[in-house]
This record gives structure tokens, C-alpha cells and sequence, in this order.
């Protein structure tokens, strides 16, 4: 069943727009780094050594910002390269393969800003990815 | 009535496998390099992923076909010549060649390996085709999507070289192989680099005004906050002419045949292609299911034949500026 459209309730915006980003983003890059350890990010990630990327999820108001480090994702502070934005919901069905982020880009869910290059660069590297099946059990059945 | 294979996009190993799952009976793909007219960062096939989506599609019965179709640049043909080497020793079913003098090459090194010629080719009449045939022993031709079904059936007509023209996919002003547009902005261009519009040369900003999208600090358009948004190529910017700001070239849109599949069958088509090595494997699962679908349908159901409400809300959400047009094909005034 494709996951339904949704946006996140307003209180947990409201909330989360008062938490500071750091421990959401550190959350982030572990399960970033765990996967990779675990060999589900297969491919050469080397583009994004000291690169700094962030992520942004409109309806919670907040988002995580990281780089990499020797080739491992690190939470960071600075003024990012590339931003994208989007909702959860979107993001999720880019995860689970159910939306092209092109289509998304022309429909105006998915925002990108900065560095293009780096942003449509994770983009593919994202793509070229085989689909993890933990991510199938997100989907409602 | 034969029916068509239909060729789909694979820029990366999720998408080559979607394909083929979906029932694709070829799927295109490149290197990542200039060698082919889609070298976007991050797209497209290394050795090992090459190798293992060849293994899969033959695996199940299906062709791998290899696009090396942008034109070597003085002094660096090698590398050309290489990408041809590399096609055949992976043994891809064909490569899909423009440059007439990799045609030749491709045809004395390696006369195996089959060869098409690419829309990058431009040839838009038979005796171009025929030539082609002659010369290099081309067993098909990508048709530019310039030509009005009662032409694509002239050509068929007139030569025993297999037929393949785009079904579905963004559309851009269609001087194939010799569009210098994106050059004169960036300095890339498809025929030279395997890029148009490269997105480092592109940026998106939003500003008071709506999201700004401008390609080497030239604002090529400005979209309102609902306002759906198309590729940053120049060609389907709005410009201001005269005091009037509107797409001046071209609008973004995408090409659908879905509506005239049975009479392209009619006429002899060989293959129908879609377009889009640039896009996500969701993008390339549900355009070759739907064209899958409504290919079976066209040979089944014949006359009684129609499209399907699903197939076209499917393909048009995917579409870019979510307008779906017949191109050239239809071109009733005519």
C-alpha cells in the first residue's frame, strides 16, 4: 500500500522548533554511520568529505546539518552548502521509492538550495543505492 | 502487426533492475563520463554495477543496450573508442552510437557487436539511415522527435533499418545532436560534455519574488509559490521579449504516446523508448509498467483499444510541467 500524504501535527512543530538541533542530528548521522558500517551504503561517499549538507524537514520546523569526516557523517553548526527541503511525509516516499525527487521538484515539495552539483550528486548516490529492507516495514500494510 | 520492444531508461543499478521487473524489453545505459549525453554527477554504471545489471537482464531474457552517443572532441577520441571496447567486452547487446567516425570504428574493431544509431545521430530521412546502413551496417535508428507519424512511416517505408522513436518523457526544442544552447550559457553542452544545463552551473534560490532558477548567474526563470517548476535548461526559460515575459522557445512538457500506440504499431515501429537516465528509480518503475500495460493492451485488445484513465494520472504526475503533449507526431494542420 503507498504511504498516505501527511504532515506532521502543528504541536510537534511548535515543540521542536524550541529543541536544539544537535542531539536529532547526532541521532541522524549515527544511524548514517551504522548503516554504512553495516555495509548497506554501498558505493564511493568520498564527494561528501568535508562537504556540508543539511536536510530540512518543513513541517517540523527543523532539520540536521552534518559533513563527513574520513569517512564518517559528523552533526556540524556552519552555514551549509547545499539545503534541501521537504516534508517528512516526501521524504519518506523518496526513501521507499515510491517518488522520483525530480517529480517532487517540479511539483515544488522538494527544495534545493546552494550547491546544485553536491546536492544532485547525493541525489544519485542515494539512487544507486540498492533498497534496504528494513525501510519496506515503513510502509502501512 | 509486430509489436514493439520497448527500450527503458536505467541511470544506476536500482533503475535498470525496476526496469526489467516491470517489463522492459531493453534498457539503455552509460559510463560515468562524457561518453554518453547523460553525465550527470553521481549517474550512471561502474564495471562491477554494469556487469551485475547485465547479468540480471539476461538473466531474464532481456537486452542491455550501451550509449556512447555524444561526439568525441579533437584529440580525445580515445576515449571513445574505449567506451566502445569496454561495451563489447561486458557483451551488451548493442551500443547506440552519433559520431559517424566511432561508427566506423565501433564497425571495423568489433563487427559483432550491434550497432544503433542514436537520436544524437540526427538522421530525420531514410536516405540518412540508408547511408548509415551502408557505411557503418547500423541495424536500427533512434528517430529525432521531429517528425509526424505519416513521416516516421515514410521513413519506415523506405529502409529495412529497424525504427525506434521516443514514447514518453521531457521534451526540450529537439535539435538533436546539434544543440548549442546550453553551451552558450556553461560552456557544456550533450554533443560535447553529455550534459546540458551541468548542475554546477546551476543554482535555486528562493527570493520575495518566488523560487529563482538561474544557469551561470543568468536567471532563466521565476516560479511562483504553487507555480510547478521544469528543468533549468535555457530553452525552456521564460525571457522577456518585447515587454512580454514568456516561455519564448519552448515550454517544459513531456512527450506521451500512449494515446497513439496502435497506430504507431500500425506503421511498423520497432521499438518505442523512453526517456530519462536522469530520473529515480520510482520515476522508471512506473512509466515502464504503465507503457508496458498499455503495449500489451494495444496488441491484444486491436481495435477495441483504449486508454486507460490510470495509465495517463500515473504518467502525468511523473510528467515534467505536468503537461502531456503528442509532439510532433500530431501535427494536424499540416
Amino acid at each position: 500500500m503507498p504511504l498516505p500524504d501527511f504532515t506532521l501535527p502543528g504541536p510537534l512543530a511548535a515543540i521542536a522548533r524550541h529543541l536544539p538541533e544537535r542531539p536529532a542530528a547526532f541521532a541522524f548521522t549515527t544511524a548514517l554511520n551504522l548503516a554504512k558500517r553495516a555495509g548497506k551504503l554501498a558505493g564511493d561517499w568520498e564527494f561528501l568529505e568535508g562537504r556540508t549538507v543539511r536536510i530540512e524537514i518543513e513541517d517540523l520546523g527543523s532539520g540536521v546539518t552534518f559533513t563527513a569526516a574520513a569517512g564518517r557523517f559528523h552533526p556540524v553548526g556552519n552555514e551549509p552548502e547545499v539545503r534541501f527541503a521537504a516534508r517528512a511525509s516526501d521524504y519518506l516516499k523518496i526513501a521507499l521509492r515510491e517518488e522520483d525527487p525530480d517529480t517532487l521538484f517540479f511539483q515544488r515539495r522538494l527544495k534545493i538550495e546552494g550547491d546544485t552539483e553536491l546536492g544532485l550528486e547525493l541525489k544519485n548516490h542515494l539512487d544507486a543505492l540498492e533498497l534496504p529492507a528494513f525501510l519496506d516495514r515503513l510502509r502501512p500494510h | 502487426m509486430r509489436k514493439p520492444e520497448l527500450v527503458c531508461p536505467a541511470g544506476s543499478l536500482p533503475s535498470m533492475k525496476a526496469a526489467i521487473d516491470h517489463g522492459a524489453d531493453a534498457v539503455y545505459m552509460g559510463l560515468k563520463d562524457a561518453t554518453n549525453a547523460r553525465n550527470f554527477a553521481g549517474l550512471n554504471f561502474d564495471a562491477a554495477a554494469a556487469r551485475e545489471g547485465i547479468r540480471y537482464a539476461h538473466a531474464k531474457g532481456r537486452k542491455v543496450l550501451m550509449a556512447i552517443n555524444t561526439f568525441p572532441q579533437a584529440g580525445q577520441s580515445a576515449t571513445w573508442r574505449r567506451a566502445v571496447d569496454t561495451a563489447a567486452d561486458w557483451g551488451v547487446d548493442a551500443v547506440i552510437l552519433a559520431d559517424a567516425a566511432l561508427l566506423d570504428y565501433a564497425a571495423k574493431t568489433h563487427p559483432n557487436l550491434r550497432r544503433h544509431l542514436s537520436v544524437q545521430g540526427s538522421a530525420t530521412n531514410y536516405e540518412a539511415i540508408n547511408l548509415c546502413r551502408d557505411l557503418f551496417g547500423i541495424e536500427r535508428a533512434v528517430l529525432p522527435r521531429v517528425l509526424t507519424v505519416p513521416q516516421v512511416e515514410h521513413v519506415i517505408q523506405h529502409t529495412e533499418v529497424e525504427i525506434e522513436v521516443f514514447g514518453f518523457g521531457s521534451l526540450c526544442v529537439m535539435v538533436e545532436g546539434r544543440c548549442l544552447l546550453s553551451s552558450y550559457a556553461t560552456g557544456e553542452s550533450p554533443n560535447t560534455a553529455g550534459v546540458c544545463s551541468p548542475a554546477k552551473a546551476v543554482r535555486w534560490a528562493q527570493t520575495p519574488q518566488g523560487m529563482e532558477s538561474r544557469l551561470s548567474g543568468i536567471l532563466i526563470d521565476r516560479y511562483g509559490n504553487d507555480e510547478p517548476a521544469g528543468y533549468p535548461t535555457l530553452c525552456k526559460g521564460r525571457f522577456e521579449v518585447n515587454d512580454e515575459t514568456y516561455y519564448a522557445l519552448e515550454e517544459p512538457t513531456s512527450l506521451n504516446v500512449v494515446a497513439m500506440l496502435p497506430e504507431l504499431m500500425k506503421i511498423g515501429v520497432s521499438a518505442i523508448k523512453v526517456e530519462g537516465r536522469q530520473r529515480s528509480p520510482a520515476y522508471v518503475a512506473e512509466v515502464t509498467k504503465t507503457l508496458r500495460a498499455a503495449i500489451d493492451a494495444a496488441v491484444s485488445e486491436g481495435a477495441r483499444y483504449h486508454v486507460k484513465p490510470a495509465w495517463q494520472a500515473g504518467l502525468g504526475k511523473l510528467a515534467e510541467g505536468q503537461q502531456q503533449t503528442l509532439g510532433a507526431y500530431s501535427r494536424p494542420w499540416k
